[in-house]
């Protein structure tokens, strides 16, 4: 039976029906609103979680942040920040079900992530890691929708091929919502900070960022980037029109993307291994 | 660019990557991109455990690999949707020459 809208939002706001999230995560948060806490007192914590500890670090590790050398929770919490850790510990369940199950998307997803991190080195942007992260993160809402409407990701899949539409429209002809929306509910409910959870909700329409459209358009142009060159599955056969606004905001032109591409089309090739690497684990 | 074992690699071909010792990324890097191989540099990758190495165009045919034309043909399919969207073609035009310069196709397709 396909689910309401307002019974899926009741559904994702309700975090006790998510993966469970790790035990960790409330004391980290209630660590890091506290000004006196270290980030060794930070890293502490998570490395008491093994099972965590293994997939940030292989996180922190993977070609979307392009450090490859980092080996301990406090340097990740260094090199990364603590929002991004947070973010990588909190999304870790659901992370770990794409790999298993969604193979296309966690390509998709860790390509987004290479990209938007390309993407904010080229044009010198401030908070490089957060803006990977949103990248890695942007369609998290597909994955609640797989784990919460299987049903309906069926007839979404459907219609899309059958109409030759974008699944953004086919996910609003049945669920009356989308996968963007739901990231947004899904990222306010685990408290991320403004700059990940607008990324991820206005992916598809930047103009509604309010305090972040660098960061949304950068993740914007990431993502149509990774569709144009075929990279993993998000279940999107069409490349998105690119958004003026997003085309703008980041002065972007013809000569600079060429650049992009060839330096993303490279990073393609470790993401690659990467992914590759992770499923024979 | 095509990454090749180093068992099919020739003199002559170009590095499109650095090589690293035991191919490994965190490893010691051993030889720049752009560097023409030679018979002595191969043999001595060899030596130094390195087993793919990435190269300039296209030159080794892998079975069950797409071809140029079934890669242009996919990225049609992915454009259809947006061809007529004017920012959508810049990005349509780049991916169309970086398939055929990294298949090792010449300019002439390119212009077609």
């Amino acid at each position: 039976m396909t689910k309401s809208r307002s019974d899926l939002k009741k559904i994702i706001m309700d975090t006790r029906t998510l993966p469970t999230l790790p035990n960790v995560i409330n004391k980290l948060n209630s660590l890091s609103d506290n000004e006196k806490s270290s980030v060794q007192e930070m890293a502490r914590i998570v490395s008491s979680d093994q099972v965590l500890s293994a997939r940030i670090l292989r996180l922190a590790n993977s070609p979307s942040y392009g450090f490859y050398r980092v080996s301990t929770i406090s340097n990740a919490m260094i090199l990364l920040g603590v929002n991004v850790v947070k973010s990588l510990a909190l999304s870790s369940s659901i992370f770990a079900i794409m790999e298993k199950d969604s193979i296309g998307l966690w390509e998709h997803s860790l390509g987004v992530g290479a990209a938007a991190n390309l993407i904010a080195n080229k044009l010198g942007l401030p908070e490089c890691e957060e803006i990977a992260t949103a990248g890695l993160l942007h369609d998290i809402g597909k994955v609640i929708i797989t784990i919460k409407c299987s049903e309906a990701e069926k007839d979404i899949l459907k219609l899309a091929h059958e109409r030759q539409i974008y699944i953004l429209e086919a996910e609003r002809e049945i669920i009356d919502t989308d996968h963007a929306e739901i990231g947004g509910w899904l990222s306010k409910s685990w408290f991320l900070p403004d700059k990940l959870s607008e990324p991820i909700a206005f992916h598809h329409d930047v103009a509604k960022s309010k305090n972040h459209h660098i960061k949304t358009a950068v993740v914007h142009i990431a993502d149509v980037l990774i569709c144009a060159s075929g990279f993993g599955n998000s279940g999107e056969s069409f490349v998105p029109p690119i958004q003026k606004i997003a085309w703008d905001t980041l002065n972007l032109n013809e000569q600079l993307l060429a650049e992009l591409i060839n330096e993303i089309e490279d990073r393609l090739v470790e993401v690659k291994a990467f992914c590759l690497e992770m499923i024979n684990d | 660019m095509q990454k090749i074992q180093l068992i099919l690699a020739k003199a002559g071909m170009t590095l499109a990557r650095d090589v690293f010792r035991g191919d490994s990324p965190v490893g010691m890097p051993i030889c720049g991109k752009g560097t023409e191989l030679t018979e002595a540099l191969i043999a001595r990758f060899e030596s130094m455990d390195v087993h793919n190495v990435y190269i300039e165009g296209h030159p080794i045919h892998v079975e069950g690999e797409s071809s140029l034309d079934d890669l242009l043909l996919k990225l049609d399919y992915r454009f259809s949707k947006t061809l007529q969207e004017p920012l959508n073609l810049i990005m349509y035009d780049i991916y169309k020459a970086y398939l055929i310069k990294s298949m090792g196709g010449n300019s002439d397709q390119i212009a077609e």
